[in-house]
């Protein structure tokens, strides 16, 4: 039996089939946990926003005519959640503080691995690096599809990607030859 | 050109599409610029490593807990609908009852059109009403 599309679950959901919609949850929960944990660390507060994107996807229902795909559609709303979420602790100067922000960010003493460094570095990266990296380098999507999920110019892509692929060269250095 | 151009034009070798003249710049770089080949596999290795940092979820039952959510919100909604009416039910009925005595007083006759602020014209008054806007229009040409 071939599995029920998405469209479909979106037309049963829309009309209150909240069964279908659990089911739109499960299909793309680790598409939307991938984006978010990849900007936010792995916290409460990410799963916090998973919650949110799925909501505001619930309530956009009737509006959402399907010219994308739902999977493309709630990576774009778990972008812009997350730089909000982002620029939020900014401006309440917590984004270096891990304590309180919950992010789980390793200190250069307690380094054990390069997976461990490379986590570290990529949580420092500025907002708008970091979506970019999300998209491309974690994800998988292409330039032209990072480009179109955040709404920029492919030549914006590429300098931030190659920028931000810099940073995380240069932080990694500093811990292996400090 | 210097080492950091090799390297842009490998890093964008990854991303997009050289031209040919690109290519083949980068090509010889490899055999020139000794740093580009331990860079490349550097920037290679985070890659790779970053690549297996996918396939995430948000923990046990998280789906449930976003259907708990909306239901949650939905009953928040219908609650917060009812105790608005609730809460300015004897407002909205002393509106309508202020409404209905107010017609009656000015109304010149007791009907159901009276009462509920419908006009009631009589058979005499269109005539002259229309008979009116004749004599208006002849004396305007």
């Amino acid at each position: 039996m071939s599995p029920v599309s998405d469209d479909l679950l979106v037309k049963k959901s829309a009309e209150g089939d909240l069964g279908s919609f659990k089911e739109l949850v499960i299909r793309h929960e680790g598409k939307v946990a991938g984006v978010i944990k990849s900007m936010l660390g792995s916290t409460e507060e990410a799963g916090d926003i998973g919650q949110d994107v799925f909501i505001r996807f619930f309530e956009s229902l009737n509006k959402f005519r399907g010219e994308s795909a739902v999977g493309t559609y709630l990576v774009r709303i778990a972008i812009n959640l997350s730089l909000n979420e982002l620029k939020r602790r900014k401006r309440r100067f917590l984004f270096f503080s891990s304590e309180e922000a919950g992010t789980k960010v390793a200190t250069q003493e307690n380094h054990v691995d390069l997976k461990e460094m490379l986590e570290y570095e990529f949580n420092q990266l500025e907002p708008d690096f970091k979506a970019v990296a999300t998209l491309r380098l974690i994800e998988g999507y292409s330039t032209e599809e990072t480009a179109d999920l955040l709404q920029i110019p492919l030549g914006t892509v590429l300098s931030r990607l190659s920028r931000a692929q810099k940073k995380l060269r240069n932080g990694l250095q500093k811990h292996l030859n400090p | 050109m210097r080492n950091e151009d090799h390297q842009e034009l490998f890093l964008r070798s990854l991303d997009s599409h050289l031209q040919e003249n690109e290519n083949i710049l980068l090509q010889n770089a490899y055999l020139t610029d000794t740093l580009l080949s331990k860079n490349s596999k550097e920037f290679i290795q985070i890659r790779e490593l970053l690549a297996h940092q996918k396939g995430q979820s948000f923990g046990p039952f998280f789906a449930e807990r976003v259907i708990n959510q909306i239901r949650v919100l939905q009953e928040e909604i219908e609650y917060q609908v009812f105790s608005f009416f609730k809460k300015y039910q004897l407002v909205v009925v002393g509106l309508v009852v202020a409404l209905l005595i107010s017609n009656i007083m000015l109304a010149d006759t007791l009907t159901i059109k009276s009462i509920i602020g419908l006009e009631e014209n009589s058979l005499t008054d269109t005539v002259t009403e229309n008979i009116q806007i004749d004599l208006y229009q002849n004396l305007t040409k």
